[in-house]
């Protein structure tokens, strides 16, 4: 708290007197700089960065600075108030120069209505860059062009444009009725990663089967995106003293230019050698790949909450979705499908509920609170069934193998009191539960085609934890916390196809994550501490392990994660300012392979950054931050029988280190200089697309890379004038 | 410009003397230096005082027009002991980090206009409320930039308790939060919500399908633990695996699927790329795309045929 100038009698007279005879003129001025947003800041200059595009690749997957050597540094920002109305006019734009630019202009008279446009770009450069001979890359009918050696070929980088019209409105209609409106508009145009692989093998199983040959291959097709995504909400909201509440529609809607990719092949070469038997591997893999389908929802949803009495309050919402996707598989080149069936006709409508109770129930017990919440998810897939992978081959019988139908039901509780004990200490103690009944997505004649996994219909958890933790302190504020929860379930099935369709059998191993029976044990500790009123400390320490059981012994068996760190801030005078923080992370997963292999994952990431920032003239700013990450994940795997592992996993390591350094320098009351200067230097040892120089190359030579080893530096430099 | 026209001098004595119980007089809502009714406040905390104080002047609570803006008795309490002892007490409800005030003291003081908001709604006995964050703890209201509510500066906001994010945003994979494109309250309503995790929409799938609603299908072929949560195989907040996994295929696709391509074991090559990649290479089930080398419709296909690539193995 600042001390007051003057006395306390002085100054009250001192203003009775001026407000009797006359207004302080002096003052206004610097009153009015301190009070009235009245502003238009144009900051206009150039920046640089080092390098070639492949020495920037992880800095500019999203900044703008992945093509640019150098570019134009414009932002703006407009403020503007009536007093009299209170009618606002806003305008900003950042980073006009660059491929990540936004504009936003909006008016409102506060209080009254309100309106905006937002317009936003985005450009994801995909740090990798291929080299092939890929013709057509990005369109939905690309060539394979075989490359006689791998990295001969073009580079290609693929980039990924969002364009983005946000516009919203809304308007006081009483006191207590507003009126809100949105829509959403976002295009998203480019290509991303992707391809096609198949092996004619018989080990797998008949059903993929059906190509002559025993070799395999994999093309490296680019998923070409083109794509529309539009969410429209409108919603009116009432609040009363006591309730409030609020209605609406929200629509959100997907259209996607291209319905599917269908790759044709140049020349003789590998898996599309005239050579091949029957049916050829080079054949199936230029079969049309389905791109995601254009879709719909819709929800109407009545939310809002309701006070008791001044402590305790109830929230609740109810929201009824209706979901569908209708695409027509022959407009998009999609063939094979069931006879009489156009499309999926997909159809889910989800139900939800939730209610919510929290305060202090008791007025005999004022010290105790009590929160409650329970929600309910129900979602109904109405989708009819057809048999989707009537391919004649045993054991897909004809009219036996459906797409899966996907109705679940899902529940959460939670119930947790809280008790005020002396000394600003507060206990808490807390149960959790959850619930999920998944559909068994089988009837007497019928079993999902994608059926080689196993199914638990009903799974719970159930949890505890407890909480202590001392707060309103000037110097130390803490807490620490344990919890708890175990999760198991019903019956395991096995769905495979060719067992009698809604046989309950012994699971093979497959046994997904989500359902398999787990143990999960949660400690948590953190403290503020302020030693003096010029330093302040955060600790904090969390330990968590998950123990799972599967129904055969194989899959994932547990997995922890152990983090702690410590930040400080020490403010050395008004002018001057270091932070600094040292984190560090460990993740283990351990899992058993049927395969035979024991896999011991290890992640260890060490965090450290410190910062000052000050002020060593009235005209003059100036900041700096240092930080360093070190991601390292191992590998470790060995053989259940003791054989010898065959080219093992090397550690992959992240490691990236940055400076950030500004200064400001005030010319007049209305000019600034900044400058920017950040160095970025990124070290990316990794095997996902080459190990020891040997690249992964596809099928047609195509292959992937990353420059290991990145260092990029980025000036920049800017005249800031504020108009008066 | 806003002129200094207080209360009467008479007043004005009389309150300086303390006879008159300054609580007991009702604030005029035309008068005041920064906000309306301030008079009493900013008779000692006006400019000379705490011009950074006065920057309040800027914001929304500052709109005079607007008969719904607040004093400052909207937020510190009446404080009459801090009035009647000449600010040698504090007033009835503080901010700022030695705030003896309680987290529900001071959030009410904000809850007592903004809870009307559709977007607070469920504040109460969200997981902020209960672990007694503040409406101050993340908003500075005596600014004219409030850092939480700029994209740009929210997330360093948010990391002064989530650490693990903190570190996590810098992975190589990761959506462009540092970059200022893409904030946390994009994804997480931090006034309470229905969803788990404070989640902006009702589930973690409908959030991530506001932008990724590609991945919403329904399709022919789904992919349960893709329709159940994408937080069963990514992390949004960044990772070192591409595509925000977890971890890398194939160790995070066994997590579920221990049963096939039953003969190989993880592994990368340590020599010549073989002629033909093979399914059961180590190689191809571990570099590259790893699984999704065929599997590449790995959140559904749409695809009807029956024929190989089969699509119910998400091939195509």
């Amino acid at each position: 708290m600042k001390i007051q100038h003057m006395g306390f009698n002085q100054k009250f007279l001192a203003l009775a007197f001026l407000a009797a005879f006359g207004s302080a003129h002096a003052d206004d001025d610097e009153l009015t700089q301190l009070i009235k947003p009245d502003s238009t800041v144009v900051s206009v200059g150039a920046g640089t960065v080092s390098g070639d595009s492949k020495d920037r690749t992880v800095f500019s997957q999203y900044n703008g600075w992945r093509k640019n050597d150098a570019s134009l540094l414009l932002d703006f920002n407009l403020i503007r108030r009536d007093e009299a109305t209170g009618f606002w006019t806003r305008a900003e734009g950042r980073n006009i120069g660059l491929d990540n630019r936004e504009l936003r202009f909006s008016q409102q008279k506060q209080g009254d209505w309100k309106y905006s446009a937002e317009y936003s770009e985005l450009v994801r450069h995909d740090p990798r860059t291929i080299n092939t001979n890929l013709l057509g890359a990005g369109t939905s009918t690309p060539t394979v062009v075989n490359l006689a050696t791998p990295g001969t070929g073009s580079d290609l980088n693929l980039d990924l444009k969002r364009k983005g019209l946000t516009l919203s409105a809304e308007k006081w209609l009483t006191s207590n009725l507003l009126f809100e409106a949105s829509f959403k508009n976002e295009n998203k145009d480019g290509a991303r990663l992707s391809g096609i692989g198949n092996y004619c093998s018989n080990v797998i199983g008949s059903l993929i089967n059906t190509c002559a040959g025993t070799t395999g291959a994999l093309l490296m097709l680019p998923e070409p995106i083109n794509s529309t995504t539009r969410q429209f909400e409108v919603r009116l909201n009432y609040s009363g003293d006591s309730l409030t509440l609020n209605g609406g529609y929200y629509g959100s809607f997907f259209t996607n230019a291209n319905g599917s990719l269908t790759p044709s092949v140049s020349g003789n070469w590998g898996p599309f050698t005239a050579l091949e038997p029957g049916p050829t591997l080079g054949g199936l893999l230029t079969r049309p790949l389905a791109l995601p389908p254009d879709n719909q929802a819709h929800q109407l949803y009545f939310a809002g909450n309701y006070a008791f009495t001044p402590k305790m309050r109830a929230t609740f919402k109810v929201a009824y979705t209706h979901a569908t996707q209708n695409e027509d598989f022959g407009s998009v080149g999609l063939a094979g499908a069931p006879a009489g069936v156009g499309g999926l006709g997909g159809v889910m409508d989800t139900t939800l509920a939730q209610l919510g109770f929290s305060g202090r129930p008791l007025a005999a017990a004022p010290k105790l609170s009590v929160n409650a919440n329970w929600r309910y998810e129900n979602k109904k897939d109405k989708t009819p069934l057809a048999a989707y992978s009537d391919n004649g081959v045993a054991p897909y019988t004809p009219g036996l193998a459906t797409n899966a139908s996907r109705s679940s039901e899902k529940a959460n509780g939670k119930l947790e009191a809280t008790y005020q004990l002396p000394d600003n200490y507060r206990a808490t103690l807390g149960v959790d539960y959850a619930y999920v009944h998944r559909n068994r997505p089988v009837d007497s004649a019928t079993i999902p085609a994608a059926s080689f996994t196993a199914l638990r219909e009903e799974t719970e958890e159930l949890g505890y934890r407890a909480e202590l933790r001392r707060s309103m302190s000037e110097t130390l504020n803490a807490g620490i916390s344990y919890g708890q929860s175990k999760r198991d379930g019903d019956q395991w099935l096995q769905l495979v196809a060719g067992y009698p369709a809604n046989a309950i059998n012994a699971p093979l191993g497959t046994a997904p994550m989500t359902m398999m029976d787990r143990q999960r044990d949660k400690l948590k500790l953190s403290a503020d501490w302020m030693p003096t009123s010029a330093l302040s400390l955060q600790f904090m320490l969390e330990d968590g392990t998950d123990k799972y059981s599967g129904p055969v012994g194989k899959g994932l068996h547990d997995s922890g994660m152990r983090s702690y760190g410590v930040d400080a801030v020490l403010t050395l005078s008004d002018a001057w300012k270091l932070t600094g923080y040292v984190n560090r992370g460990e993740q283990t997963l351990h899992m058993d392979h049927n395969a035979g292999y024991i896999l011991a994952l290890d992640n260890v990431n060490t965090s450290v950054g410190v910062g000052v920032v000050g002020k060593p003239s009235a005209n003059f700013e100036l900041g700096a931050d240092l930080s360093y990450m070190d991601d390292s994940n191992r590998y470790n795997q060995s053989m259940a029988t003791g054989a010898a592992i065959v080219d093992g996993l090397p550690d992959v390591t992240y490691r990236v280190t940055s400076l950030k350094l500004f200064g400001k320098y005030a010319l007049d009351k209305t000019a600034d200089i900044r400058v920017d200067l950040v160095h970025q230097s990124a070290k990316f040892n990794e095997w996902t697309w080459g190990n020891a120089g040997v690249p992964f190359a596809y099928s047609d030579n195509t292959t992937v890379g990353m420059q290991p080893n990145q260092s990029v530096t980025f000036l920049g430099a800017r005249y800031i004038y504020k108009f008066k | 410009m806003v002129g200094l026209y207080f209360f009467s001098p008479a007043t004005a004595a009389l309150a300086a003397e303390g006879s008159v119980p300054v609580a007991a007089k009702k604030d005029d809502a035309t008068t005041g230096l920064v906000l309306n009714g301030d008079a009493k406040c900013t008779a000692c905390h006006d400019e000379g005082d705490g011009p950074e104080l006065m920057a309040i002047g800027k914001t929304r609570h500052g709109t005079r027009a607007d008969s719904r803006t607040p004093s400052c008795i909207s937020c510190h309490g009446k404080t009459e002991k801090h009035l009647a002892k000449k600010g040698t007490v504090k007033p009835d409800i503080t901010y700022g980090r030695k705030s003896t005030s309680t987290a529900e003291e001071r959030s009410g003081a904000c809850l007592a206009c903004h809870q009307k908001d559709a977007k607070r709604s469920h504040w109460a006995g969200s997981v902020h409320d209960a672990r007694d964050v503040a409406c101050s703890s993340c908003h500075k209201i005596h600014v004219a930039k409030d850092d939480v509510r700029d994209k740009r500066t929210e997330a360093e906001v948010c990391f002064t308790c989530h650490k693990e994010q903190r570190a996590q945003v810098s992975k190589p994979s990761h959506h462009p939060i540092m970059e200022g494109k893409v904030a946390c309250s994009d994804c997480h309503n931090a006034h309470g919500s229905v969803g788990p995790k404070l989640m902006t929409r009702d589930s973690v799938n409908d959030t991530c399908y506001t932008c990724h609603m590609e991945k919403r299908g329904p399709f022919v072929h789904s992919h349960q633990p893709v329709d159940e949560d994408c937080s069963n195989c990514h992390n949004p907040h960044g990772t070192t695996a591409e595509s925000l996994l977890k971890t890398r295929a194939p160790f995070l696709c066994h997590s579920c699927h221990t049963t096939p391509h039953s003969s190989p074991q993880p592994a990368v090559l340590a020599g010549p790329a073989p002629a033909v990649p093979h399914w059961s290479n180590g190689p191809v089930i571990t570099q590259g795309r790893a699984c999704l080398n065929c599997h590449t419709q790995i959140h559904g296909s749409n695809n009807p045929s029956g024929l190989s690539p089969t699509p119910q193995r998400l091939f195509r």
